[in-house]
């Protein structure tokens, strides 16, 4: 073997048996995220679950005043999920625009259906026109606009629930005025008289598109959320034993023994770098193994990871090219371990808080989602949230992938001038 | 000792960026083979930079620094493969055992197989750490620390072996050990350069010696010749009775004298005719009713030398 690889080799040998003897290192690395993502993917599961015995609280403001916003408004009643107020007058509270978004945003309500005026006389005569009754609308695709206005900082699965339960509500309308206008035309039709022939006219304008803000997306379950969310945590927690044993290093002058050693700065580097770029590896796998086949046992719903597993590896792999790029840095920084614990802990704390791991990104407020943008564990976990569920392909989710590798080379390169500096201060 | 030099240093300088004098202040010296070579300076004197440029571990600022015949900027890697360095810190890992400490920095030197083998085994003899070879090094006490810190940089058999203060904080016992192991390898033909604060082991160590302050070697020779040059006008009393002021005063001015640090019952006079000043000083004190208890001349401490040429103020 030549000499440079048998001395990387040696090094990595030797940082491997000096991790296996650190317990302290090692319960960090594996055994926390580990019972993190159960610990979590339990206690959430009900949070993310659809079958919650979640109420929503629902404003209908009917300028309507006919079936539909009557008929609207038994459906929503009738619905376990909703508990409804409605306005039809100004004495009932405040029934223009402005008025309910200010009540969506105080958080009085989470939901508000806006039934313009004269919904139900549209609508009927859109009835009749598709049942060819009438003369067809000059704008035969755009129908009566039932608008859902929504708490912005609901969840993406809330809005799209409701959005779909009043999806229903106006098919159901709209099945009823058609049952109701055919019943009519056919008593009064004479026999032998020509048959009407229908036209294509929209009666009720889509809701997912007047659904504000309700840019619905799967959502993804508890565990698909936190392993990936946690695995990420474990990652750049390595930022803790990574630098504290450079800065051990250093202070207890093996690394000035190493220097004074036919060694290169890159085989003292790699051998540090090598092992716990394993642990990286490992720990991915080791959450999905635990996220796949061990949590459906206690009682959780098993990861799905999609159908992308060269998606997975690249993630990986970027993902902890950037943990070590930060641990080096900060231990390029820090003068004494405890500095490099102290600092490097709560940085990566703030960064998950900010990434969605400690708070999943869908619970968010937009502005804290603009934040998030700067966590690089929040890059790495829509890259991996992208693949376990919208079941994105690798190239999807390559700009991820280059975001972390990017700041992992930009964390390489201030480490490398940090410590280039250090030692000529030496 | 042998005529070849194991260091050779012309004009040797280094700045730090932002430093207002030089760490290092244009030093020439030639370190003769085959010995053990003291250097001594307060804190801050120069000595580590000087060590660090030695070792390669710090680029020079100018001038020219060979090892062992070779220029230490063109082949840092043929001369780091010549000399073992033992850092004043303990430069190992303890989570590791004896013995795997020294597999490791073994392997970093290149050896292999058989040959790694036997050089720990020899490692650990020398250093008399056979029993504890296999207990992780956290566990050794401060002297087998030491130990086994001296050791490490004996695993590639270095021509050179440059030790920075190797005995801070240990037991008597191991520094003596330390000592014999080293006068033992500098009998079988390693070089030896040895920094250290304890001038009592550079007296009882070292043949020759230099003192660097302010970045510059202010002496340097044998130890005969450095006692001989700076410490042969001294005169040094232990009276009975503490001398008043009058006295001292009066002591200053007997023949000869240049100076007299007087301290409680320890009184040092310095003086370029000791032959004429002795008598009329025992004279003097016989006088005013002083006894002596004790007396030395032509003192052949390292310490007043060290002393006297680098200054009583405290450095950092």
């Amino acid at each position: 073997m030549p000499l440079r690889l048998y001395q990387l080799a040696a090094s990595i040998a030797k940082e491997t048996r000096v991790i296996r003897r650190d317990r302290q290192a090692l319960l960090i690395l594996f055994v926390m995220p580990v019972v993190f993502v159960l610990i979590m993917s339990l206690a959430l599961r009900d949070a993310f679950s659809e079958r919650a015995g979640i109420k929503f609280d629902l404003l209908i403001i009917d300028h309507d005043g006919g079936d539909v916003g009557r008929r609207l408004d038994e459906a929503f009643r009738d619905n376990i999920y909703f508990r409804v107020d409605t306005r039809r007058t100004a004495s009932d509270g405040p029934t223009d625009e402005t008025g309910v978004r200010a009540a969506l945003t105080a958080g009085t309500y989470k939901f508000a259906l806006w039934v313009p005026a004269r919904a139900t006389r549209e609508a009927r005569e859109r009835v009749r026109a598709a049942l060819g009754l009438a003369r067809a609308p000059a704008d035969r695709e755009q129908g009566v606009a039932v608008r859902l206005l929504a708490d912005p900082a609901l969840r993406r699965d809330h809005r799209e629930l409701v959005a779909t339960a009043l999806e229903r509500a106006l098919e159901a309308i709209a099945a009823g005025l058609i049952t109701e206008q055919f019943a009519g035309f056919a008593r009064q039709l004479p026999a032998g008289a020509p048959r009407p022939t229908p036209a294509s006219v929209t009666i009720f304008d889509d809701v997912r598109d007047a659904a504000e803000g309700a840019d619905a997306g799967p959502a993804p379950t508890s565990v698909q959320q936190n392993a990936p969310a946690w695995t990420l945590f474990a990652m750049f927690f390595l930022v803790i034993p990574l630098s504290g044993t450079l800065i051990k290093e250093r202070q207890e002058g093996s690394l000035t023994r190493l220097r004074s050693m036919p060694v290169p700065g890159w085989v003292v580097l790699g051998g540090k770098v090598a092992p716990y770029f394993a642990i990286n590896q490992i720990q991915v796998l080791l959450i999905m193994l635990v996220g796949i086949h061990l949590l459906p046992r206690l009682g959780g719903d098993a990861l799905v990871i999609g159908d992308a597993p060269g998606g997975i590896a690249l993630l990986s792999i970027a993902a902890s090219l950037a943990a070590i790029g930060y641990g080096l840095a900060v231990a390029s920084f820090a003068r004494t371990p405890e500095q490099a614990t102290t600092f490097g802990g709560i940085s990566v704390l703030i960064l998950a808080a900010l990434g969605g791991v400690l708070v999943p990104k869908l619970v968010m407020p937009p502005a804290l989602l603009e934040l998030s943008a700067i966590s690089p564990l929040s890059w790495g976990l829509d890259g991996f949230l992208a693949i376990f569920v919208r079941g994105a392909d690798a190239a999807a989710v390559l700009p991820e992938v280059y975001k972390l590798l990017g700041f992992a080379l930009a964390c390489f390169a201030v480490a490398v001038a940090r410590f280039q500096r250090g030692f000529r201060r030496d | 000792m042998n005529d070849t030099p194991i260091v050779e240093v012309t004009g040797l300088s280094k700045t730090y960026p932002g430093a207002e004098r030089p760490a290092v202040d244009g030093i020439d010296l030639t370190i003769p083979g085959g010995g053990i070579f003291g250097l001594l300076g307060p804190n801050g004197a120069g000595k580590t930079t000087f060590l660090s440029m030695l070792c390669g571990l710090l680029a020079p600022g100018g001038g020219r620094l060979r090892v062992l015949g070779h220029d230490v900027r063109h082949h840092a890697d043929r001369v780091k493969r010549l000399f073992g360095l033992v850092p004043q810190e303990l430069a190992l890992y303890p989570t590791l055992t004896g013995r795997e400490n020294l597999d490791f920095f073994g392997r970093l030197y290149g050896l292999r197989g058989r040959r790694l083998k036997e050089r720990v085994e020899r490692a650990l003899a020398i250093g008399q750490l056979e029993e504890f070879a296999d207990r992780r090094a956290a566990t050794y006490s401060g002297g087998l620390k030491r130990r086994l810190n001296l050791v490490i940089g004996l695993i590639h058999e270095p021509r050179l072996l440059v030790l920075d203060e190797p005995t801070v904080g240990i037991d008597p016992q191991s520094r003596r050990f330390i000592h014999d192991s080293l006068r033992a390898l500098n009998a079988q033909g390693v070089s030896i350069i040895y920094t250290t604060h304890y001038m009592e082991e550079v007296e009882s160590l070292c043949d020759h010696v230099a003192i660097i302050d302010h970045g510059r070697i202010i002496a340097r020779g044998t130890l005969g010749e450095l006692l001989g040059t700076y410490q042969h006008g001294a005169i040094e009393l232990r009276t009975e009775t503490p001398p008043d002021a009058d006295a001292a005063e009066a002591l200053r001015a007997l023949p000869g004298v240049e100076a007299v640090a007087v301290d409680d019952r320890l009184i040092t006079v310095t003086s370029h005719k000791p032959e004429t000043t002795l008598p009329a000083l025992l004279a003097a004190l016989g006088e005013r009713g002083i006894g002596v208890a004790s007396l030395s001349m032509g003192t052949t401490h390292l310490e007043q030398v060290f002393l006297n040429l680098t200054g009583t103020r405290l450095r950092d």
